[in-house]
């Protein structure tokens, strides 16, 4: 493991940083959300719209990790390298892990920025920088099992911002409801908002972060699952 | 002294089997070339030998133990299986420096292999605009960058030039004389001759013959000859 690691940053130190621009592209999409102002019923919810554009940037970041390697072909000499491929996985969640924090902590803060502090306010911008981080490793787990960039960052912006809309078409409304409380797109919401206690809203904080928890593990493990058995 | 053990290794893709019981060893002390037709497993072996592959059935060892055991494994076993492996925005001498960390090597074993490989100018340079044989060469770099005892090389002839191919066929030569077990896969069955101890002979995913140069040599005049009577009727790809 700590050769994977070393690997992973060397990489990274040697590279031209290539996951830099779309983490670059986050910061900027999710501290925009500074400049919508405070004239609001929820006006935490407001400058944490943000984080709903900044996620698709944070997703890209995560697939490039991995599936940029299967593109180049230096996947194989990665492996040649760390042959253990969960520890080659695991270094380059712990390597988005320890990028992806400090940039939406420092995304979230900005847009936040002249807010009156308080216990809405600090809950609802760790649960956005947790949530951005999961989503990193969403993107991550996709790309292990598709190795294709594009295919990956299709695949993740569906379920991060379509899910809602294809789940409008189920014709029965019991499982609509139930389905819909399992999308991320439900659980940014969830995440961001302030003011609406859980009767407005369809899931809890918590739940929300254990729904996208539960869809980033799903895909790290369903991509290390992939990895292992799959020839390189 | 480190031997490489190929015992017994099978894989199917789909319908057609890529390898059928290939069963040999690689002794240090003499280059070994691995030869068969286009398709009678010779690459899907040396890639299961360091793990890339996966066999349905059988082992492949290096000393005894599996690749991917091995603590800081390019430092065991060095590999150029594909001269396109690398990152193209990277120039020659990081990719070479990113696989030094990773096996905990100090950025002087970058310069001696670079400068090994002839290379030393162009590292700096990114890998992009490598030609194939400047490619097969930061390979060659990037598998003697541990100084392992064991080799393997895929077609590490293609694409060289002239002089490539004289400096490649020395270095093989050497490092096999400095007791290294070097395994080397070419079609090139001239090169093999002055080069190659050894010859292990694939076709259908198993070995056909396996047996000293100079033996084939006595028994048919040349190995070229060897190769094509043994192979006759073997097919590779089905």
């Amino acid at each position: 493991m700590r050769a994977a690691w070393r690997a992973e940053w060397a990489k990274l130190l040697t590279g031209r940083a290539a996951p830099a621009v779309p983490l670059g592209l986050a910061v900027l999409l999710t501290a925009g959300g500074v400049a919508l102002g405070r004239d609001s019923v929820d006006p935490v919810q407001l400058r944490l719209l943000g984080v709903r554009l900044g996620q698709a940037a944070v997703a890209a970041a995560g697939v490039q990790l991995l599936a940029g390697e299967y593109g180049s072909g230096l996947i194989r000499t990665s492996l040649l390298a760390v042959p253990r491929r969960l520890d080659l996985l695991a270094a380059k969640a712990a390597l988005l892990t320890a990028f992806v924090a400090p940039a939406a902590g420092l995304a979230v803060g900005v847009a936040v920025i002249g807010l009156p502090p308080g216990g809405a306010l600090a809950r609802a911008a760790v649960a956005s920088v947790v949530y951005l981080i999961l989503v990193g490793l969403l993107g991550l787990g996709v790309a292990a099992v598709v190795r294709n960039s594009a295919t990956a960052v299709g695949i993740v912006l569906a379920l991060l911002y379509l899910m809602p809309m294809v789940l409008r078409m189920l014709p029965d409304p019991d499982w609509q409801r139930v389905l819909y409380r399992l999308t991320p797109a439900t659980a940014v919401q969830a995440l961001t908002t302030s003011t609406a206690g859980p009767v407005a809203l369809p899931l809890s904080p918590a739940a929300a972060l254990g729904v996208v928890a539960a869809w980033a593990a799903g895909a790290l493990a369903l991509g290390a699952f992939v990895l292992h058995r799959r020839d390189a | 002294m480190t031997t490489i053990e190929v015992n017994g290794l099978r894989k199917r893709f789909g319908s057609s089997a890529a390898l059928d019981g290939m069963t040999f060893v690689v002794r240090p002390g003499h280059v070994t070339g691995f030869v068969g037709p286009n398709g009678a497993g010779k690459s899907t072996t040396l890639r299961m030998i360091v793990g890339l592959d996966r066999p349905d059935a059988g082992t492949a060892t290096i000393g005894g133990r599996r690749y991917a055991e091995l603590p800081c494994p390019m430092r065991h076993a060095g590999a150029l299986l594909d001269p396109h492996a690398l990152h193209p925005a990277r120039s020659g001498r990081d990719h070479l420096r990113w696989l030094a960390r990773s096996q905990d090597l100090p950025d002087t074993r970058v310069d001696a292999v670079l400068a090994l490989a002839g290379l030393t100018a162009a590292g700096r340079r990114t890998a992009g605009g490598y030609s194939l044989g400047m490619r097969q060469r930061l390979g060659v770099a990037a598998a003697l960058l541990g100084d392992p005892p064991v080799l393997l090389l895929d077609e590490p002839f293609n694409g060289l030039d002239p002089a490539g191919i004289v400096w490649m066929r020395g270095l093989l030569r050497d490092l096999a004389a400095d007791g290294r077990s070097v395994l080397v896969s070419s079609h090139l069955m001239s090169e093999l001759q002055d080069m190659a101890g050894h010859v292990v002979v694939a076709g259908h995913g198993r070995v056909v013959a396996d047996a000293g140069v100079d033996e084939l040599i006595g028994a048919y005049t040349s190995l070229e000859a060897a190769y094509l009577e043994l192979t006759a009727g073997v097919g590779g790809i089905r």
